[in-house]
């Protein structure tokens, strides 16, 4: 018993380790604006950030300005923006050999790094010196992780052959040109699609656009983010380095960068420290948008630069392809050249690229390399700036369903209507061409978010990028079992886990859409500054824009150290009118959520997804797990102690018959009673003694009240068991069982009915046995009811599975204590008759008794002890699990039932 | 120790006789000292037993008479030697096989009689009966025998209310109802007084004119008399 306390308070030890080193996350409140912090529900979704804004720079100033606030960071919503990714290219290999051209190249450029004049090989082609017919299919496919769709499927056909070096008169002499073939027709793709043409390297094929991507851009105050994510914010630092506002007028930075532009940094991306130590990276692109956006005339004299780092990367999944096909004339194939394919995700980043989208025609080699440094190359046109959309993404709504046993509550999202993407844009900027939309099928994406209204007109912003992120990082920081969402630019997937008829399905983690406003979005596509919110959306300083703001309390130690100051802290930015959500104490919750009318077929109609799991957060979590994992513990303990404290003092009781034995001897010695209690009190005492030095050790390395009264109260018992069995001890004479038996009683004729006379006739041991195996059953189904519990008191949190996973086999092991404690209990108050057993089975035994007949009747015995124990057995497991946990009633009682047959085997087992 | 002429070895011959009900050949009885000296209590001891004669084991206590009845009754094996009943060497049968000729053959009486507590002496008598499920069948015998034993009035008596002298009767009688060809007894009138001693005495003479043998250790001078052979235990 003693031990069983020690295990507990262990386990307890651990579970509040366990819970304070997980509970306190980056923030510890979340600030939203009035009416917005959903009032009641404890279980929070990760997207908080509705672009309406609602808190005031003066009052993000007044919360900074309270007692004990550490670091308070804004964050915004700031514009949905629709991006027409490249033009892709085909590069099939063409290289003319080294030229003049090339060489005048190299000097031009001062490239050094090129490889010297005479190692140039010979030159080289796929394509026949005469040209042939080729048919070039272009397929775009994307995938939601459940379903492909095809976002178009176009072919072009034309002949293609091996470029020529030609020199041409021109005025003041001659001049060598890389031109097509005699009879060579080219391949043009629909419009706004360029044809092809030939360079000194390769043949270039203008393939179709891809679709156009909206991306988002969250707004956070740098220098606040950075306090907030410490190591994890580094990325931010050339954000919080870019200048003030005054100084991002978007013409004259243009102006500026143009100027700067040299042919030898064309290539952008890794000089960007070269230019006046200005923390730009990938800033050529934008030299060429600022040079798109001038001739279109977006740009006016309020254009702002807008700072940004960009995530790396996408999740979307948008696999472009090419199939290349020899033709006759007829149109009818000759030969398949074959297939390439590439993903939208390896090189891409939001509002810039480090190169541009190309695929290579099959078993040709890049010469490019040839050219050093030079031979990076960026074909104009490949950057459209992006379109900056009023329209505001907001949060998703959805409807809390029924509870679930362990606290979790279903939800299902609302669709908000339906999307068309796979949209060329209206007009490209370069050529300001109208393509022919009918080229592409328009796809219908569902959306889970309101487009809200924007804000006031602002001029077409510039976007600058001064760094990239990594969004998996940044989730990384943002915890996993303390998880707390930073808010829109740290992703948070979902992944399908039911489909729609409500059949588990291998977890699919879910892509986004092209629109942005499905119910699984990425990351936000880049971070900006406040300054930034304003130049995108013409606000002003006293405009509420901030949607939300991460409070960290300045106070060290675990959520429940802090909780002091936190409370305090919250109470007082309360008062501003804001709401306001304690966050420390929170874990990460696994929702389910289901998603209706996800996908529209030919007709139109819509179908349902599934079920969804998405990483939310619920406060309190800390709290609810160690009151409910240290009850679950508690009532282990205490059913364990009350079990084993009821067989001991069973034991001891039921060994008073024995004992009266020895008493008669020891009475006809001629000792008197108080003399032959005293004997064997001074016997039990001895016990005690020992109990008090085991219970005296414990305490020692416990140190906790609960082990020092668990201590007391079994020495209590132990004594009082002890004290009635020497007062029960009184020596009788050989007893004269009563009358003699009548003449009606039917006579023994099985070893069933010898045992059922044998148990009638030693009712007192009958009764303790009958008593302790019925404990010993409700003990294990109790138990066994708690252990079963045990996930549901954890609850449905990160940390609850991971106190569980910490603690759950000290609790297991306490159940098992428990049990095995019980069962040896009764196994010894079972063997304190095993003598007058014995002695009758040696007299069965000479009377011809054979082994299998002595066992028939073991057998007997302890079957009918177990079926006088099973009621009380069943009855006591039933009865605590309704107590405790009524859902494991059933499997409470048949632990029980288990634990009484265990026991018959074990008796049944004993050998003479 | 030593032996009577009419119970050597030689008389039977060191032959299985097949009108023998019991025969001990060779057997030595040896207990583990406990990291002493092993305690030797029987070394080669040879007897055979014909059927309506009662020979008499007779020595002081701890000489080993106990013992040699347990092993006559195959309620223990030997440390060497063999026991044959009718014959039939028990090295050769398995517990079964022992307890079905036991039940069959062998009534064993042990010191004191000991009874089943909760039984009325004539359940008592029928417990052998229950194996082959002859309970019913055996009633009436049981009570004759009881009523031959002088316990006719008490056999719904249980042992708790009977006298010691009376517990051995029923004793005697329970090993006797499956008509027993061999009685074992031991030290049968060792804790009574001479008049129930004397009425033990003549039910044990009395059931060698049945054509039963009777093996009793004693040392009741009266019994030892009484016995047609003898053997005098060391």
């Amino acid at each position: 018993m003693l031990l069983s306390v020690f295990i507990q308070d262990r386990a307890q030890s651990s579970l509040g380790r366990v819970v304070d080193t997980n509970s306190r996350g980056l923030y510890d409140i979340l600030v939203l604006p009035a009416g917005k912090g959903g009032e009641g529900q404890t279980l929070k979704q990760p997207d908080y950030l509705s672009g309406a804004g609602g808190i005031t720079n003066e009052q993000l100033e007044e919360i900074r300005n309270l007692a004990g606030i550490g670091v308070a960071a804004p964050v915004s919503l700031v514009s949905k923006v629709v991006q027409d990714i490249e033009f892709p290219q085909l590069k099939a290999t063409d290289y003319v050999g080294y030229n003049e051209n090339i060489a005048t190249y190299l000097e031009q450029q001062n490239i050094k790094d090129a490889v010297p004049a005479s190692e140039w090989p010979e030159p080289d082609s796929v394509l026949s010196e005469e040209p042939k017919n080729y048919r070039i299919t272009a397929k775009a496919v994307t995938s939601d992780g459940v379903n492909d769709t095809v976002l178009f499927e176009t072919a072009a056909e034309g002949s293609l052959g091996q470029a020529k070096l030609k020199e041409f008169d021109v005025p003041g002499g001659k001049s060598l040109r890389t031109v097509a073939p005699e009879g060579e027709t080219g391949i043009k793709f629909p419009d706004p699609a360029g044809g092809s043409s030939h360079g000194d390297f390769d043949v270039t094929i203008a393939l179709p656009m891809l679709p156009q991507i909206s991306e988002t851009v969250v707004a956070v105050d740098p220098a606040a983010e950075q306090a907030l994510l410490g190591d994890a914010g580094g990325f931010l630092a050339p954000l919080a380095e870019a200048p003030g506002a005054a100084g991002r007028n978007a013409m004259e930075v243009g102006q500026e960068f143009s100027g700067k532009m040299t042919p030898g940094l064309f290539s952008g991306g890794t000089g960007s420290a070269e230019i006046d130590g200005h923390p730009f990276a990938f800033w050529s692109p934008f030299v060429m948008q600022y040079q798109s956006a001038m001739e279109a005339g977006s740009l006016t004299e309020d254009s702002q630069v807008i700072p940004l780092v960009v995530r790396s990367g996408t999740a979307l999944d948008l696999t472009y392809s090419v199939q290349i096909e020899e033709i006759d004339d007829a149109g009818n194939k000759v030969a398949d050249i074959g297939t390439v394919s590439k993903a939208l995700g390896e090189e891409y980043l939001p509002f810039a690229s480090t190169k541009p989208f190309q695929l290579r025609w099959p078993g040709g080699e890049d010469y490019n390399n040839l050219l050093g440094s030079g031979g990076v190359q960026v074909v104009a046109g490949l950057h459209q700036p992006a379109s900056w959309s009023t329209d505001f993404v907001s949060t998703p709504e959805y409807a809390a369903g029924a509870a679930n046993p362990d606290g979790s509550v279903e939800q299902t999202v609302t669709p908000q209507g339906w999307v068309q993407v796979n949209k060329l844009p209206e007009k490209t900027l370069q050529w300001q061409l109208e393509p022919d939309q009918s080229q592409r099928q328009p796809v219908n994406e569902q959306s889970y978010r309101t487009n809200l209204d924007g804000a006031g007109d602002a001029a077409a912003p510039l976007p600058f990028v001064y760094g990239t992120f990594d969004a998996n990082a940044v989730r990384d920081a943002a915890g996993d079992v303390n998880y707390l969402p930073l808010g829109g630019y740290d992703p948070t997937p979902v992944k399908l886990t039911q489909d729609a008829d409500g059949n588990a399905v291998e977890p699919v983690e879910l892509q986004p859409g092209l629109s942005g406003a499905g119910l699984s979005v990425q990351s936000a596509g880049a971070i900006t500054d406040y300054s930034g919110l304003a130049a995108v959306r013409g606000t002003s300083a006293e405009d509420a824009v901030i949607d939300a703001v991460r409070v960290k309390v300045d106070a060290g130690g675990s959520w429940a150290d802090a909780a002091g100051e936190i409370d305090a802290a919250a109470a007082a930015i309360e008062k501003l009118g804001l709401d306001v959500q304690v966050v420390a104490g929170s874990a990460r919750e696994d929702a389910s959520i289901y998603v209706p009318e996800y996908r529209q077929d030919a007709s139109g109609a819509a179908s349902d997804l599934g079920t969804v799991s998405q990483s939310w957060f619920r406060q309190g979590a800390a709290s609810a797990v160690q009151t409910s994992l240290s009850q679950a513990s508690s009532v282990l303990l205490m059913l364990t102690l009350g079990g084993a404290a009821l067989l001991t003092a069973a034991s001891t009781v039921a060994f008073t018959r024995a004992r009266r034995t020895e008493a008669v001897t020891l009475r006809a010695m001629g000792w008197n009673r108080t003399r032959i209690r005293s004997w064997f009190l001074s016997e039990l005492l001895v016990g005690a003694a020992g109990l008090l030095l085991v219970a005296i050790i414990v305490n020692a390395f416990s140190r906790s009240l609960t082990t020092l009264l668990v201590s007391a109260v079994v020495l209590v018992i132990y004594l009082a068991a002890s004290f009635t069995s020497a007062a029960l001890l009184k020596p009788h004479p050989p007893a004269i069982d009563g009358q003699p038996g009548a003449t009606g009683v039917p006579l023994v004729d099985s070893p069933l009915k010898f045992a059922a006379r044998q148990l009638r006739t030693n009712r007192f041991n009958t009764g303790a046995v009958a008593v302790g195996v019925g404990v010993l059953g409700a003990a294990a189904g109790a138990l066994v009811a708690v252990i079963l519990d045990l996930p549901r008191a954890a609850g449905s949190t990160a940390l609850g599975s991971l106190a569980l996973s910490q603690v759950g086999g000290v609790n297991v092991a306490l159940a098992v204590l428990g049990v095995a404690t019980a069962l040896v209990l009764t196994l010894i108050t079972s063997r304190f008759d095993l003598a007058r057993k014995r002695a009758q089975w040696d007299i069965l035994e000479a009377m011809g008794w054979g082994p299998g007949l002595l066992l028939a009747l073991r057998r007997s015995e302890a079957g009918i002890l177990a079926a006088m124990a099973l009621p009380l057995a069943i009855v006591g497991a039933v009865g605590v699990s309704l107590a405790v946990a009524p859902h494991a009633a059933f499997r409470a009682a048949i632990a029980g039932v288990l634990a009484v047959i265990l026991w018959f085997i074990l008796m049944t087992r004993t050998r003479k | 120790m030593i032996e009577e002429p009419q119970t050597r070895a030689e008389k039977i011959g060191r032959t299985a006789d097949h009108a023998m009900p019991l025969e001990l050949r060779g057997i030595t009885i040896r207990y583990d000292g406990g990291g002493g000296e092993p305690l030797v209590v029987a070394e080669d001891f040879d007897l055979g037993l014909e059927a309506g004669t009662m020979h008499c084991l007779a020595g002081r206590s701890g000489s080993g008479k106990t013992s040699i009845l347990t092993v006559a009754a195959g309620l223990t094996l030997p440390t060497s030697g063999e026991v044959f009943w009718q014959g039939d060497s028990l090295d050769a049968m398995s517990d079964d096989e022992i307890s079905d000729r036991r039940r069959a053959l062998i009534g064993y009486v042990d010191q004191g009689g000991a009874l089943i507590d909760g039984m009325s002496a004539l359940e008592n008598v029928l417990l052998p009966a229950v194996p082959d499920k002859q309970v019913e069948a055996r009633t009436e015998m049981a009570k004759d025998l009881l009523d031959l034993v002088g316990l006719g009035r008490r056999m719904r008596h249980r042992p708790a209310q009977l006298s010691g002298g009376e517990r051995q009767r029923v004793a005697i009688a329970r090993a006797l109802i499956l008509g027993t060809k061999v009685l074992v007894v031991d030290e049968p009138t060792a804790s009574l007084d001479r008049e129930h001693a004397n009425q033990i005495i003549g039910i044990l003479k009395d059931t060698t004119k049945d054509g039963i043998a009777v093996l009793v250790a004693t040392h009741d001078q009266e019994l030892i008399n009484v016995a047609d052979s003898r053997t005098l235990m060391n």
